[in-house]
Order: C-alpha cells, then sequence, then structure tokens
C-alpha cells in the first residue's frame, strides 16, 4: 500500500473517530445566544412579575417546540386523545411547563450559558453540554436536546447533571404522565386535573 | 428477621430471572408492581401519620446544632464499613481518604461529633455493600420496596445485610449489661431516621407533588444508585445518549 494511500485513510480515520465532538457549530450557538437571553430576561429589572413571566413566555416559545414536548409526554395516549383532549391538555401543559421552567430557571437568572461541547446523535438531533454559574456559585452542568426541523432549531429537553446523575426533565415528566394516564384508564381529565393542580403550586411559590 | 427478608428478596429475585420481560432503554425493571406499591403505600402511612409528625417533635424540641453533631456523629460511625467496602472494591485512595477522615473525626472531631476531616479537605463519600456487589458484576435484579425499609432491589437488600455484620458495633457486647448493645443499635436507628427525615423533609414534600410519586421515586433510586456505583462520576459522552427515546415518535 503506498504512502499516500495509507495517509489518506489515517486521515479518514481521524476525521471519522473526530465526528461526534464535531456538532454543528451552528447548533451550539444557538443554545449559546438564546439560552443566555432566556436567563437574561428573567433578570431584568425594569420588568414586573407580570411582564417578566409574558416575556419569558415569548423567548420560550421561540426557542422550544411545546406542541412536540406536550405530545412527547404522554407518549401512546397522544394518539388516542380525542381532539378535544388533545387541545385541553396541551394548554394545561403549556401553562405548567412554562411554570416549571420559569422557577426552574430562576435560579440561574442573570447568569451566562457557556457552551462546552456538543454530540450529534443525527443529522438533527443534537446534544449541548453547558454549564451556567449558579446563584451560590456552584457550577451546573446543563445539557439541552436541540433538534432541527426544516432548517430550524428547537429545544426539546434539558437534563441536569446531579452528582454524575443525569436528570432529563421530560424524560421524568413522561414516566410519570404515562403511569398516571395507565392507572386512571387513559383518562385525560384526570391528568388535566393533576397539571392544573400542579401549576397553582407552582404560582404560589413564584418570585413576585 | 433480616435473614426472613432476605430469603424473601431471593426468592422475589430468583423468580424475576423467570419471569421479567425485557424493559425498554432506561425503565427500570419491576415485575412485582402490585406488591411494590402497596407497601409504598403502607410506608407513606408510616410516614404520614408516625415519622413525620415524630419528626417534627424532633425538630422543634433539637436545635439545628444539636441535629448536625448527631448526624456527623452517626456519619462516623459508618467509617468501619466504608473502608471495608472501599478496600473490597480496590480503591485504594478512597480507602485512605476514609481511614484518615475516621481517624480524624474520632480524635480532633471529639468521638465524632464534628467533622473535622472536612476542614482538612478530606470530603466524605459513602460506599456499601450493595455497591460493592454491582461494582464485582452483580445485576440489581427487580426493583423492590420493602416495609419501612423503602426502595430496593435483590443485590442492596443483601448487601446492607452484609454491611450489618461488618459494622464492629453490632458485635459489640459490654460486661454486665447484656441488653445495652440492642439499645444503643435501637437509638442508633430512631435518632438517625428522625434526623435524615428532617433533612429530607424538603425532598419528601417535592416527592409528595408528583404526579406519580411511586414512579418518581422509583427512577430515583435507581439512577442514584448507578451514580453511587460509578462513585459520581458520569457516562461517558459516548454512551450516555444511546438510550434516549425517539422524540419525534409521537408527533402528529
Amino acid at each position: 500500500m503506498s504512502r499516500t494511500t495509507n495517509t489518506v485513510l489515517a486521515v479518514t480515520a481521524l476525521v471519522w473517530s473526530a465526528l461526534p465532538a464535531f456538532a454543528d457549530a451552528k447548533t451550539e450557538a444557538y443554545v449559546q445566544t438564546n439560552a443566555s437571553e432566556v436567563l437574561a430576561t428573567l433578570n431584568d429589572p425594569s420588568m414586573n412579575a407580570q411582564q417578566r413571566t409574558a416575556a419569558f413566555s415569548k423567548y420560550m416559545d421561540q426557542f422550544t417546540d411545546l406542541d412536540a414536548v406536550s405530545n412527547f409526554v404522554i407518549g401512546k395516549y397522544s394518539r388516542r386523545f380525542s381532539e378535544q383532549e388533545l387541545t385541553a391538555y396541551r394548554k394545561a401543559f403549556r401553562t405548567y411547563a412554562l411554570a416549571v421552567y420559569e422557577n426552574e430557571l430562576d435560579n440561574y437568572r442573570g447568569k451566562e450559558v457557556v457552551v462546552k461541547d456538543s454530540v450529534d446523535r443525527s443529522d438533527t438531533d443534537s446534544i449541548v453540554n453547558t454549564v451556567i454559574k449558579r446563584q451560590d456559585g456552584k457550577d451546573m452542568d446543563v445539557r439541552w436536546r436541540v433538534l432541527t426541523r426544516d432548517g430550524q432549531y428547537q429545544v426539546v429537553d434539558v437534563a441536569l447533571n446531579l452528582d454524575g446523575n443525569l436528570i432529563w426533565l421530560g424524560i421524568e415528566q413522561r414516566a410519570q404522565f404515562i403511569a398516571l394516564l395507565d392507572r386512571a384508564n387513559g383518562s385525560a381529565s384526570a391528568l388535566i386535573a393533576k397539571i392544573d393542580s400542579m401549576t397553582a403550586d407552582l404560582k404560589q411559590s413564584k418570585r413576585t | 428477621m433480616q435473614n426472613r427478608i432476605i430469603g424473601v428478596a431471593l426468592a422475589l429475585g430468583l423468580g424475576a430471572c423467570a419471569s421479567t420481560g425485557p424493559t425498554a432503554p432506561g425503565e427500570v425493571p419491576d415485575p412485582y408492581e402490585g406488591f411494590n406499591r402497596q407497601m409504598f403505600a403502607f410506608n407513606q402511612g408510616v410516614d404520614q401519620y408516625a415519622l413525620s409528625p415524630a419528626a417534627t417533635v424532633y425538630e422543634t424540641v433539637t436545635p439545628e446544632f444539636a441535629r448536625d453533631r448527631l448526624g456527623d456523629f452517626l456519619g462516623n460511625l459508618k467509617s468501619p464499613v466504608i473502608f471495608v467496602n472501599d478496600v473490597l472494591q480496590a480503591q485504594p485512595g478512597r480507602a485512605t481518604d476514609t481511614f484518615f477522615r475516621f481517624t480524624i473525626n474520632t480524635t480532633v472531631g471529639l468521638v465524632g461529633l464534628w467533622d473535622a476531616a472536612d476542614y482538612f479537605g478530606l470530603d466524605g463519600h459513602s460506599e456499601d455493600f450493595g455497591q460493592t456487589l454491582a461494582v464485582w458484576g452483580v445485576d440489581g435484579g427487580p426493583y423492590l420496596v420493602m416495609p419501612f425499609l423503602g426502595p430496593t432491589n435483590p443485590r442492596d437488600l443483601i448487601g446492607s445485610g452484609v454491611d450489618r455484620a461488618l459494622d464492629p458495633l453490632t458485635w459489640t457486647e459490654f460486661a454486665g449489661q447484656p441488653d445495652l448493645d440492642d439499645q444503643i443499635a435501637m437509638g442508633r436507628g430512631i435518632l438517625g431516621g428522625l434526623n435524615a427525615r428532617v433533612a429530607f423533609d424538603d425532598q419528601i414534600k417535592s416527592l409528595n407533588e408528583q404526579p406519580e410519586p411511586y414512579v418518581a421515586l422509583r427512577r430515583i433510586y435507581s439512577s442514584q444508585r448507578q451514580a453511587a456505583i460509578r462513585n459520581g462520576r458520569p457516562v461517558d459522552d459516548t454512551e450516555a445518549y444511546d438510550d434516549l427515546p425517539d422524540f419525534d415518535e409521537f408527533e402528529n
């Protein structure tokens, strides 16, 4: 085998083995910019609580695909609910999800999101690893799952690394929602009632 | 009693080998969910009507300073068991840390009442024989919920029995006071339980507010045990995302 062929094979092997580390730089930039802006919104002193929530919700609508998330967390039931049930559920879930994210991300308000690296699961499915410095000074390892659809990036799940334990919020929610529906014979109203009650609890504990 | 529980767990574990079907990625095998849910409800009842009210009284009558000292003291008592498991897992660095932590805390820390080793940069860690078995390649088996003990699996249940046997205090006898060792063990269990209940109050409230607390606890237990077995090291990025579910599967 010629030296040229060897070199080409070696370079090809090197590039191939390094591929997962070369996730789309645009995906990383998308997370860096948008996540930082969302956290900045939560820290804007010129807004009152109502304005802050409205601005946060607007950002989250651009940043995430809440309809896709709402389908994901009920799994097989997204096909079993009637159109009317699905509409009512999505409305309840949207309010709940925005309240959850606002409460959770409020701990990181005003902080900058620093991208470490990213991994491509496929051409349209990437994980971006970031670090956010918390209010208490500790670094928080946060990972964002980003899907690309029709050239648009959208975050569909967020994972927190707690002592080596990677917790994907959407997947945890999905396990519980599906278990609840399984035990309630697939009743959409039982799930919606539970979601509404959790939303009410979250709103009570919200920062004013 | 412990032997009987281990016997039941072994029987359940062996039965599960024959009956457990494949589970989806990230799922926790739970072939005895009916039994487990009953035990979970029983434990929640014990917590609601006995442990939680007792912990509230305990928190009221003891200052935080005293609870911290008790927590450090009870933590130090676990050091010999942690040390043995560090050695069994061939972790000389962690075993050395545990040895010096125990030495410093028992002397400078006044019989363990203060975690003095922490000031010298020796952070504590936890180990148990369930983790040792996992490091040796023993599979956890099906998820179990035991009355009073809570979430576990056959491997960890056996591990807790072995840890008890490894604990020097289990075998300590006091001349002329044959019941004192049992009283110490009971006091250690009760005070440790109350201290832990006060410390984890927020987490327990948060768990009970989940849509399905049973499922939430099952997942928390399983993932925390896996992280503890890896000694907190994150899963390699190339493997961490293999099991993620397909997001578009249920798109309308």
